[in-house]
C-alpha cells in the first residue's frame, strides 16, 4: 500500500510543466507561413498536420516520464501526419497511410501499446457508448435539422474513417484526455478535471473550420461533443485505457460522417 | 439490472412512438421507473439513467419544437426533460448518502466486532482492515503505536515521510490527490487516531477513484470512534492482564502460605525433639546429682555432658533468636573488627576436629589472607555450621575439606568446605537456605531444625558477603563462603 509504503511528495509541478513551447510555436509559425505563401489546399494541409501534431506532440510531451525529452515531439507527429496527408491527396488509396500515425505513436510510446483484458474492456465499452451516442445523433438529426443519412460511397468514408483514426480522434483524445483530463485529474476530482477536458475539446471543435457555424450545428455538436467528452474522460478514469475513447469517438464520428443535408 | 433499465427505457420509448399522441404521450412520466429504480440501486447511477432517459425522449421534443414552436405539449415535454434530470440527481444523491450513512453504520458496528476479544493488536488490526475495505471501498492501511513499536495492517513496515507517517508525526489529516506510481491518480486520505493521551495511529484509506469533502469527513469521523474503539480495547485487555496477574501472585502467595505453615509445623515437631534431647540430659544427670553420691572423676564427667549439653540448648535457642529477627527483617547484630579469616578458620577446624572423631577434616589455608572486617563470634559460627553439616551429611571416615584463600576475582577472602556426601538435588540447591527448608530425606539422615543455613545467610549477608551450594563430582557438596576484605 502506497500510503504506508512510500514517501510521498506533495505536487509540486506546474499544470502545464513539460508543454513544448518552442516546437508549438514553430507549427504555428509554420502554419501562418503556409496560410500567407501557398496555396489554400496545401495551406490547408499544412495547417491540419499542424494542428494535429501540436495535440499529438503535446500529449506525448505531457504524458512522458521525463518531458523535456520530449520537446520536439509535436514537430515529429506533424511530420508523420503531413506525410500522410500528402498521400491521401496524393496517391489514390493514400488515406491508408493515416494508419501510420498509430503505428508511430505507439512505436514512440511503449507504454500505449500494451494489451490486456482491461484494455479490451475499455475498447468495448468505448465502442457501445460511441455506437450508441452516434446512433443518436444520427436520429435526432434527422428528425430535425433536415439532415439525412447517406451511406455514401464506401471509399469516401473509408477516407474519412482513416483520417478520424489517424489525426482527428487520436489527436483529441491523446490531448484532452490522457494529457488534459489526466493531468487535471492528478489534482482535481473528476468532475472538475471532465468539465476542464469537456470544456476544452468542445470549443476545439466549435473553432475547427471543418465544422458548418450554423447555430443549430454549433448547438447540437456542443450537445453530443460534450456528452462525448464527459463519456470519454469516465471511460479513461475507469479503465485507465486510451482504448475507450478512441474506440467511442471514432464510432461517433463515423456516424457523423454518414449526415449529409 | 442494468438490462433491465435499459429494455425499460427503450420499452418506454417504443410506447410513446406508436402513441398518437407523440410527445404529449403520458407514457413520457414512465421514464421516472427506470430513473428511480436505477438511483436506488446505484445511487449516482440515477443521473446517467437520467441521461439516458432524455436521450431517448429528446428525439420526440426537438421535431415537436422544429414543428409547432413553444406550444404547451413541447412545454411540458421540457419540463417532463427537467424533472426528470432532477429526480435522477437527486434521488441518486439521497440514495448514495443513505447507503453511505448504512456503511458508516456497519464499518462502527464491525469495528466493535473486530476489537472485541482477547486477540492481540496484530490480528484486530488484520480484522479492522478486512471489514473496512470490505465497507469503504479501497485499501485500507493502519498504524497503531504498541507501546515502543508500532502495529501495522496493509504493509511490512513503514516508509519515512509516508503519509500515514507524516500524520502520525503532525497529528493533522492529510489528502494527497495522487501517490503516483501508475497511469491513473491514486487518491489518498489518512486520518490520525486519537486516544485519550494524543495520536495513538493514524488510519489510511487508499482508491484510484476520488475521496470527496463529505467522504474524507465521514472518515475522520470514523477513525476517532476507531481510536477509542482500540484505546477501549487495550484498556479492557490490559485490566483482562492485571486480573490475571493478581490472581496468579494470589495463588502462588496461598501456596507458599501453606507451605510456609506446612514446615512450621514441621519445625515445631523437629525443635521440641531437638529441645527435649539435651533438657532430657539435663534433666537426668541433675536427678543423678540430686539423689547420688559420686567420685570426684564422675562428677568431672558428668559436669562436662552437662555443660556440653548446655552448650547444644544454647545453640539451639541462639539460632531461635536469630530467625526471629530475620522474619522480623532484622539483621543479627553484629560486633565487627578487624579479622585474619585464616585464623578464625583454623580454630574452628582445630576444635571440630577435636571434638569430631569420625571425620578427617582437611584444612587448605592460604597465608597470608587479605583482613575482613567481621564479628569473629559469627564468622566462627558460621565455619563451623558449615563443618557441622558437612559431617552430619557426608559418611563416616570420609574427608571434610576445609579451605581459606584469596578469591581471584575481587578483593575478598573465599572459604570453602566440601565433602564427600551423596550431594544436593539440583532443585533444592537453591532452597537450602530458605528458613525451615530441609532437603527430602534430609531429615532421616540427621537431625536438626533446618535452621542452621538459614541463619548462616543471614550472618554472611549481613557482612556483605555472598554463599552458595554446588554439588562436585564424582559426589559431594561444597559450600563456597566468600566475605570482602578490607580495602
Amino acid at each position: 500500500m502506497r500510503a504506508l509504503e512510500y514517501a510521498s511528495a506533495p505536487l509540486r509541478s506546474r499544470l502545464l510543466e513539460a508543454t513544448p513551447l518552442l516546437a508549438l510555436a514553430a507549427l504555428a509559425a509554420a502554419w501562418g507561413l503556409a496560410a500567407l505563401t501557398l496555396p489554400a489546399p496545401a495551406a490547408r494541409g499544412i495547417g491540419l498536420a499542424a494542428a494535429h501534431g501540436g495535440l499529438l506532440g503535446t500529449a506525448l510531451a505531457w504524458t512522458a516520464a521525463d518531458g523535456a525529452r520530449e520537446r520536439w515531439a509535436p514537430l515529429e507527429a506533424a511530420l508523420v501526419l503531413g506525410v500522410a496527408t500528402l498521400f491521401a491527396h496524393l496517391v489514390p488509396g493514400g488515406v491508408v497511410a493515416y494508419a501510420a500515425v498509430p503505428a508511430w505513436l505507439v512505436w514512440r510510446r511503449a507504454d500505449w501499446r500494451r494489451c490486456g483484458a482491461e484494455h479490451a474492456r475499455a475498447m468495448l465499452t468505448g465502442a457501445l457508448f460511441g455506437l450508441l451516442l452516434g446512433l443518436h445523433l444520427l436520429v435526432n438529426a434527422s428528425l430535425t435539422l433536415g439532415f439525412h443519412v447517406r451511406p455514401g460511397r464506401p471509399a469516401d468514408l473509408l477516407a474519412w474513417l482513416a483520417y478520424d483514426l489517424g489525426a482527428n480522434v487520436l489527436a483529441a483524445e491523446a490531448f484532452f484526455r490522457a494529457g488534459l483530463f489526466a493531468r487535471v485529474h492528478r489534482r482535481w476530482p473528476f468532475a472538475v478535471a471532465a468539465a476542464v477536458s469537456t470544456a476544452a475539446s468542445v470549443t476545439r471543435y466549435l473553432l475547427d473550420p471543418l465544422l458548418p457555424h450554423t447555430p443549430e450545428i454549433l448547438a447540437g455538436a456542443a450537445f453530443y461533443l460534450a456528452l462525448l467528452g464527459v463519456g470519454n474522460c469516465w471511460l479513461l478514469a475507469r479503465h485507465g485505457s486510451l482504448a475507450g475513447p478512441v474506440a467511442a469517438g471514432l464510432l461517433f464520428f463515423a456516424a457523423y460522417r454518414l449526415l449529409v443535408r | 439490472m442494468a438490462v433491465v433499465i435499459a429494455l425499460t427505457l427503450a420499452g418506454i420509448t417504443a410506447l410513446i412512438a406508436v402513441s398518437e399522441a407523440g410527445v404529449a404521450s403520458l407514457w413520457r412520466h414512465a421514464y421516472h421507473v427506470p430513473v428511480v429504480l436505477a438511483a436506488l440501486r446505484w445511487g449516482g447511477g440515477g443521473t446517467l439513467a437520467a441521461l439516458a432517459a432524455i436521450l431517448f425522449y429528446t428525439p420526440f421534443v426537438l421535431p415537436a419544437l422544429e414543428r409547432a414552436g413553444p406550444s404547451r405539449a413541447v412545454l411540458e415535454a421540457l419540463v417532463t426533460l427537467a424533472l426528470l434530470l432532477g429526480v435522477g440527481v437527486s434521488s441518486g444523491a439521497l440514495a448514495a448518502g443513505g447507503r453511505r450513512q448504512r456503511a458508516r453504520y456497519e464499518a462502527l458496528v464491525a469495528i466493535q466486532r473486530a476489537v472485541d476479544g482477547d486477540a492481540p493488536l496484530d490480528i484486530v488490526l488484520v480484522r479492522l482492515r478486512a471489514c473496512l475495505e470490505a465497507r469503504l471501498g479501497g485499501l485500507i492501511g493502519i498504524a497503531v503505536r504498541d507501546g515502543d513499536r508500532l502495529a501495522l495492517a496493509g504493509a511490512a513496515a513503514l516508509a519515512p515521510g509516508s503519509p500515514v507517517a507524516q500524520v502520525l508525526g503532525s497529528g493533522a489529516p492529510l489528502y494527497v490527490s495522487d501517490l503516483g506510481g501508475g497511469a491513473r491518480p491514486r487518491r489518498c486520505f489518512v486520518a490520525p487516531l486519537a486516544g485519550r493521551g494524543g495520536i495513538t495511529g493514524a488510519l489510511a484509506l487508499e482508491r484510484r477513484g476520488d475521496i470527496g469533502a463529505d467522504e474524507r469527513r465521514a472518515l475522520l469521523a470514523l477513525a476517532t470512534h476507531l481510536g477509542l474503539a482500540l484505546e477501549n480495547a487495550r484498556l479492557a485487555a490490559r485490566q483482562r492482564r492485571f486480573a490475571e496477574e493478581l490472581a496468579e501472585k494470589v495463588t502462588a502467595a496461598t501456596r507458599h502460605i501453606v507451605e510456609m505453615d506446612r514446615m512450621k509445623s514441621d519445625f515445631v515437631a523437629i525443635a521440641s525433639h531437638e529441645l527435649r534431647t539435651p533438657l532430657t540430659a539435663l534433666q537426668g544427670f541433675s536427678e543423678l546429682l540430686a539423689t547420688r553420691r559420686f567420685a570426684p572423676s564422675d562428677l568431672a564427667r558428668v559436669g562436662t555432658i552437662m555443660h556440653a549439653e548446655t552448650e547444644r540448648l544454647g545453640r539451639i535457642v541462639a539460632d531461635f533468636l536469630d530467625l526471629a529477627r530475620l522474619e522480623r527483617g532484622l539483621a543479627p547484630p553484629l560486633r565487627r573488627t578487624r579479622v585474619d579469616a585464616g585464623v578464625v578458620v583454623s580454630e574452628a577446624v582445630e576444635v571440630l576436629r577435636r571434638a569430631r572423631t569420625t571425620h578427617a577434616l582437611e584444612l587448605f589455608c592460604d597465608a597470608p589472607l587479605p583482613p575482613v572486617d567481621a564479628d569473629p563470634d559469627a564468622l566462627d559460627r558460621v565455619v563451623k555450621n558449615l563443618v557441622g553439616n558437612a559431617v552430619k551429611y557426608s559418611p563416616a571416615g570420609s574427608r571434610v575439606r576445609v579451605a581459606a584463600r584469596p578469591h581471584a576475582a575481587s578483593p575478598a577472602v573465599e572459604i570453602t568446605v566440601e565433602d564427600e556426601g551423596p550431594g544436593i538435588a539440583e532443585a533444592d540447591l537453591v532452597r537450602v537456605f530458605e528458613p525451615y527448608y530441609r532437603a527430602p530425606g534430609g531429615a532421616r539422615v540427621a537431625a536438626g531444625a533446618g535452621l542452621g543455613l538459614a541463619v548462616v545467610k543471614s550472618l554472611v549477608d549481613a557482612h556483605g558477603g555472598t554463599i552458595r551450594a554446588e554439588n562436585v563430582a564424582p559426589h559431594g557438596t561444597r559450600m563456597t563462603l566468600i566475605l570482602p576484605a578490607l580495602s
